[in-house]
């Protein structure tokens, strides 16, 4: 159906309103973008428009603002990708694939030489710690909540949870920071302050409660039908568990792992704390317990001394972060698809 | 359900085996948690594993008691072999088990390799060697043989290292290419904690009889176990703050009641002042009160880190809940199920899961530059909007999905338009959930660090609040004879979560108890909006089920 055809199934008042609506709003929208002073007048022109129409025709002025409220988060996806493009076109274009590919000197700010492979094994290391942390425990405490628990241990464990969740992230850094990493220099002699291995298991109990919730939801979806097919044969609790409800909920809980690992690929603020974000690979490069840094702890401790080509070589982190979380979001969505098809329908 | 009975029929059948079987697995099963819990206590240095006990030392106990239970384990198992306890074992003991008795087999192999024999390459051979043994024993054999002999051999073993001294106080040990010396202090425990959950889980396996029955047992205490693990992470973590920080927080409060003067007035005609006085109630609280004392030794307080957070969430607040709850609304009422809906629900996905740095880079070039080209709490406030924005879209789309179709029906029936429809009834109907939804959102923002560190905060200790308001309404002589206050909201603030970071970023040092304080009232302020929002979400849906 082309748009044409569209804007013809809509009344002639509902045209109007969202076609003298839309030019107002880009206007006031592109001006933010080119002067930032004239934004302010257009925007009182477009509250002004909307506030007149409104009065005139309630119902076509209602159903354009709730339209405009939709295409705002595509909006803020498309601007978040485009600025995160642009500013991190410079230090490809100087250090091309050196960027992603390049080794010793890694991050040299005097040479002006850039490369995000120290921070992209950071992050790929503690984000393979926190998943080894939170995929199989949060996995067991959903199946805890949502096919073992009595009502009783369910009505504490699944706000605890939730609680757990809310917790933020620098709270977790600062105990990792005050009590952990003392604690591995003091007891396991580590020789820095901060390794990899604290920072994923930090990031993995932080991740832990995105893979509980998801995975219940996940779990609880599988229809009772199928539950109570097994029961009736016999099965115990834990044969249908095992044997009926996780396959069928399989794609849900891969779903609610890849969005956990995608939290921890974002962890910020702990990653920061908690590791001693030197530019360099540890040595040995297996070294869990070594330091190095990631990707989001570079851009949350350069960001203020960084100009030029350092502040675009950050946005160059940004931009592989924000790929890579992307990927883990598209791809639990299509699983999560699949897995309602194949349940069939809502249930 | 169906098990009970039955096992009941069987213990009609064989009175007393099974008692004995069930009272001395369930002792073993005590007994490996007991280990596991001290093995916690002591890798956290509360007991160390050196601490005298009743002339031996706690690591000694832990020895013997994973020594009895493997002991047991193997003998209960062994027992059931004989046919003297009447159980139902499976004819192997299953392939999952298998691989997790072999991945302990395997670690068991690796460690002796790379230690005791000190084969620097050659110690995977030797792991894979006792993994596969392990694993086949507890697959090939009957259940109740293969699988305690497996695991209870495991637990005997690892029993005997700490009970011998092999691994104890004065163990030490540095593994090739990692920075890391392993010491008894840590060792001790950690084998505690790993041979008192394998020893739980065999035992429960008996307890529960083998077969199905055992299964569900052993896998039960694991799960279980792990649940109480997350509530006690919960409760330890909340725990810790509160007490190391409440002193902090709670340091100089003042109040009392003083006699003072309430009001006092001039009455006509008497020329005098009539002065009523009574009790005031006095309150003051310097570390939430007051800035940063930046001269002298007063309390240093957090007032402009808490004032800046609640502009913050305001600010997100005003941006994202009209959006929001516009954009659920528009895509539950109006909008068909086709690309454009599947458009919006990719990008609302997205924006959930894009990290907080990434946002903060993007108002750092996108905001920043245009408003002021200034660190400000209206960056700050665009950004946190940003980011509720797709959980109040989330969350408000369910709520809305969940008012039934009826509703709609009956009110389009009484010739309601659409939109009147939606005013009067959806939305009201749908309220509970939109609004714990934002509550909840809320609470996640409120402690969010990164964006804000890159777009609204300049002064890690800020002894004033960002008068973001000034001056007030008051009548003027000139046209139009009232002054509105001054709103600046392009300015820097600190912020609750940035507070706590900048005294981590400055070393703590005499600052440490400062810090504390700070994080417990971060804390309290985040966890209080996901208490309220959870507590609202379980009274609305119980509501709805009645």
């Amino acid at each position: 159906m082309s748009v044409a055809t569209r804007l013809g199934g809509l009344d002639r008042n509902s045209r109007i309103v969202g076609g003298i609506g839309t030019v107002l709003l880009t206007l006031t929208i592109l001006s933010f973008l080119v002067a930032p002073a004239l934004t302010g007048y257009l925007a009182v022109a477009f509250a002004l428009f909307v506030a007149g129409s409104y009065v005139v025709d309630e119902e076509n002025t209602a159903r354009f603002l709730l339209f405009v409220t939709t295409t705002s988060t595509v909006l803020i996806l498309a601007f978040i990708t485009v600025y995160l493009l642009v500013n991190a076109v410079p230090v490809v274009r100087e250090m091309g694939l050196y960027l992603l590919v390049g080794s010793d000197p890694f991050w040299d700010t005097s040479a002006n030489t850039y490369s995000l492979v120290p921070m992209m094994w950071g992050t790929f290391v503690t984000t393979i710690i926190a998943a080894l942390v939170a995929a199989p425990l949060g996995v067991a405490g959903a199946v805890f909540i949502s096919e073992i628990a009595p009502g009783w241990a369910r009505e504490i464990v699944k706000p605890a949870v939730e609680m757990l969740a809310g917790i933020p992230s620098i709270v977790y850094g600062f105990i990792g920071y005050t009590l952990i990493n003392p604690f591995m220099q003091g007891e396991l002699s580590l020789p820095d302050y901060g390794s990899l291995f604290v920072t994923g298991l930090v990031i993995g109990i932080m991740a832990l409660p995105t893979v509980v919730s998801v995975a219940e939801d996940a779990i609880a979806s599988v229809p009772d039908a199928m539950k109570n097919g097994a029961g009736a044969l016999g099965a115990t609790d834990w044969q249908t568990t095992t044997s009926v409800t996780l396959p069928a909920a399989f794609s849900g809980i891969s779903a609610a792992v890849l969005l956990g690992v995608g939290r921890a690929v974002g962890e910020t603020m702990a990653a920061t704390v908690i590791l001693g974000n030197v530019t360099n690979l540890p040595d040995p490069l297996m070294d869990v317990f070594g330091n190095t840094i990631t990707l989001t702890s570079l851009i949350a401790s350069q960001y203020g001394a960084a100009s030029g080509l350092q502040f675009s070589a950050l946005f160059a982190a940004g931009v592989v972060l924000f790929v890579t979380v992307m990927g883990f979001s598209i791809g639990s969505q299509l699983i999560e698809r699949r897995m309602r098809q194949r349940l069939g329908g809502e249930q | 359900m169906s098990f009970d009975t039955e096992r009941s029929s069987t213990d009609t059948l064989v009175s007393g085996d099974s008692s004995t079987r069930e009272l001395v697995s369930g002792g073993l099963v005590a007994l490996s948690f007991a280990s596991f819990t001290v093995g916690l206590l002591a890798l956290f240095q509360y007991l160390p594993a050196d601490t005298p006990v009743a002339g031996t030392t706690v690591s000694t106990l832990l020895g013997a008691a994973l020594t009895v239970v493997g002991t047991g384990v193997v003998v209960l198992g062994a027992a059931s072999y004989g046919g003297l306890f009447e159980t139902e074992p499976g004819h192997t003991g299953g392939l999952a088990s298998a691989v997790f008795v072999g991945a302990l087999w395997f670690a068991v192999g690796g460690l002796v390799g790379a230690q005791t024999l000190g084969l620097s390459t050659a110690w995977p051979v030797v792991a894979l060697l006792t993994g596969g043994v392990g694993a086949a024993v507890a697959l090939v054999a009957r259940e109740d043989l293969g699988v305690t002999l497996s695991a209870g051999l495991f637990v005997l073993l690892s029993g005997l290292v700490v009970v011998t001294g092999l691994v104890g106080p004065g163990w030490r040990w540095g593994p090739e290419n990692f920075s890391v010396v392993l010491t008894g202090a840590v060792g001790v425990p950690v084998i505690a904690l790993f041979a008192g959950l394998v020893g739980a889980w065999t035992a429960a396996r008996v307890y529960g009889g083998f077969g199905p029955q055992g299964r569900q047992t052993g896998a039960y205490v694991l799960v279980g176990t792990n649940a109480a693990g997350m509530l006690a992470l919960l409760v330890s973590v909340v725990g810790f703050i509160a007490v190391r920080g409440f002193g902090p927080m709670t340091e100089g409060i003042k109040y009392g009641l003083f006699w003072g003067p309430w009001t006092w007035f001039n009455p006509p005609l008497v020329d005098t002042w009539v002065i009523l006085e009574g009790p005031i109630v006095w309150f003051y609280w310097p570390f939430v009160m007051e800035g940063y004392t930046t001269v002298g030794s007063g309390i240093d307080g957090i007032l402009p880190a808490i004032v800046g957070t609640v502009w913050l969430v305001v600010g997100a607040v005003a941006l994202a809940v009209p959006l929001g709850v516009g954009a659920a609304l528009f895509l539950t009422e109006y909008a068909d199920e086709g690309r454009f809906t599947s458009l919006v629900e990719i990008s609302t996905n997205g924006l959930w899961s894009t990290p907080s740095i990434v946002y903060g880079l993007f108002g750092l070039a996108f905001f920043v530059p245009r408003l002021g080209n200034t660190n400000s709490l209206l960056a700050g406030q665009l950004v946190l909007g940003f980011m509720l924005l797709p959980l109040v879209v989330i969350t408000s789309r369910e709520s809305l999905k969940s008012v039934p179709d009826e509703y709609r029906d009956a009110s389009a029936a009484l010739g309601v338009s659409k939109w009147e429809t939606i005013k009067s009834v959806v939305l009201p109907a749908s309220l509970p959930g939109v609004i714990t939804g934002i509550i909840l959102g809320i609470g996640r923002i409120a402690g969010e660090t990164a964006p804000i560190l890159l777009v609204t905060t300049s002064d890690p200790f800020p002894a004033e609040v960002a008068g973001v308001i000034q001056g007030g309404f008051r009548f003027t002589s000139a046209f139009p004879f009232v002054a509105v206050p001054d709103v600046n909201l392009v300015q820097s603030s600190s912020a609750l979560p940035y507070q706590l970071f900048a005294v981590i970023g400055a070393g703590l040092g005499e600052n440490l108890d400062f810090a504390w304080g700070t994080a417990l009232v971060l804390l309290l302020v985040v966890m209080s909006f996901y208490a309220v929002g959870v507590a609202s979400r379980i009274y609305f849906r119980r509501k709805l089920d009645q």
